[in-house]
């Protein structure tokens, strides 16, 4: 008898606990709680120890920027227009999760479809890709979504070269002297993953989904990000390969059928802004 | 004496598993009420009512926590740390927190994870000041960039966009807080 006691107030004590510990779960997992928002930040704040400064970043940036510009071409001789995509990115970037560093937005006069980010917030957009656009939306959705690789640093993340800069004290000293030949090397392998390679699947799919989120939160129909995409698809047999949207990223429809389960978080889509008239106004 | 050990175990189940629920329960109303969203737009500022032209009661820097009282939509009723009271256009919040900005300590990657602004913005500043950084002009001198592609980096640098230019831009799209 004692010892079916025992199992008793055994189990009385594991149901209590079990009970707890599942409700806990639970919390972790939904990502509206407030235990798993205080984990991500709390998980933010302890991998940002490891990552790059701004200005570092920003003037490996700048180095990108002059080999994607010797590649896909010059920023095209019209201000309305880049004036117009700055607006349009930088009404984007002050509701992204990295609205505090200054970004840059750049029409490249390219004949392939493709956008970039370098780091340090230097986007880079193509006349091609730009003309395949119907509305400012859209304008947005892509920029968001290079916005997005910014934000989460993913082109450094991505290579393991950046590890050299661990112990060298400046910037000057890292791209000088001893230093230069690994510095140059480190843009070479950026520029692989960024023009040929590409980033990994799991970071453009973060990117997309930063996408319909921020041009939600700037006021833009989030919907817009899905339009471009199956846009492009339909594109892709007649496009060029190399160097492109469609060669540096993850399969169309995969991307595509991610976005529209994630359709049902923005129930007000429809009722926001869109922007046609303007967009080809700009265009023209 | 059997009869009671059983009946006081029975009880003893009984109480844990009430008191499971009442945690539940008093969970589910706590998180209710104190929803925890982020500042992640540059010149947020809480609203003494839910349109962008009402007044302004407090600026809110990135990176601020605030507690949802009430929503409205596209509008949120909050408190802040301070306690003020007042109303923000929910895309200027977010669930996750923003990027934290580090400054260099023990090595370029060994960074702190402290704000650096003040840093990020001297450099803006700089550039815009003398063009390439040093270190870019001596990346591009290294690899022989021809000078055509320097200039265009240089303009596209000095190219700029105003908080004033942003905030028409977006009044003329009814965009964002400007929709109404």
């Amino acid at each position: 008898m004692k010892r079916y006691l025992l199992i008793l107030c055994f189990l009385a004590v594991a149901v209590t606990a079990s009970a707890a510990w599942m409700d806990q779960l639970q919390k972790l997992a939904d990502p509206e709680s407030k235990e798993r928002k205080i984990l991500s930040g709390t998980t933010q704040v302890l991998s940002s120890s490891k990552e790059i400064d701004y200005i570092t970043e920003r003037t490996i940036g700048e180095a990108l920027a002059l080999e994607s510009m010797q590649r896909f071409g010059k920023p095209v001789a019209k201000e309305t227009m880049q004036q117009y995509v700055n607006l349009v990115g930088a009404v984007v970037a002050q509701s992204s999760l990295r609205s505090t560093i200054p970004y840059h937005f750049t029409v490249l006069d390219s004949s392939v479809q493709n956008a970039f980010a370098a780091p340090g917030g230097m986007i880079f957009i193509s006349k091609a890709l730009l003309e395949t656009l119907t509305d400012e939306a859209e304008l947005a959705a892509v920029l968001a979504h290079e916005i997005g690789h910014v934000a989460a640093k993913h082109a450094l993340k991505s290579t393991q070269r950046a590890q050299f800069l661990q112990g060298v004290g400046t910037i000057t000293a890292a791209t000088s002297g001893g230093k230069g030949k690994e510095y140059q090397a480190l843009i070479g392998d950026l520029q692989n993953k960024l023009f040929d390679q590409g980033l990994d699947k799991s970071m453009e799919f973060e990117a997309d989904l930063a996408a319909m989120e921020t041009s939600y939160r700037a006021g833009y129909n989030p919907l817009a990000m899905i339009r471009v995409l199956e846009r492009l698809q339909k594109l892709e047999a007649s496009s060029v390969k190399k160097g492109s949207w469609f060669s540096t990223h993850p399969p169309l429809k995969e991307r595509i059928a991610r976005l529209k389960r994630e359709q049902a978080r923005y129930p007000d889509a429809a009722t926001l802004a869109e922007l046609p008239e303007r967009f080809r106004g700009k265009m023209k | 004496m059997r009869n009671i050990l059983v009946l006081g175990s029975i009880c003893l189940l009984l109480l844990g598993c009430a008191a499971t629920a009442g945690d539940l329960a008093t969970t589910t109303s706590s998180s209710a009420a104190s929803e925890i969203r982020w500042v992640v737009g540059t010149g947020t500022t809480l609203k003494a009512e839910a349109v962008a032209s009402s007044a302004d009661i407090l600026p809110l820097a990135v990176g601020a926590e605030v507690q949802v009282l009430e929503n409205a939509g596209r509008w949120l009723k909050v408190q802040s740390a301070s306690k003020e009271r007042g109303w923000v256009f929910a895309g200027r919040l977010s669930a996750t927190p923003p990027v934290a900005e580090v400054t260099p300590s023990e090595g370029l990657l060994a960074a702190s994870a402290q704000q650096s602004q003040i840093e990020i913005a001297k450099a803006d500043s700089a550039r815009s000041i003398r063009g390439l950084s040093a270190e870019t002009e001596g990346y591009a001198k290294e690899r022989g960039t021809p000078l055509e592609y320097r200039q265009a980096l240089d303009g596209i640098l000095a190219r700029r966009v105003s908080k004033g230019e942003i905030i028409s831009f977006m009044r003329a799209g009814k965009l964002g807080e400007y929709a109404q």
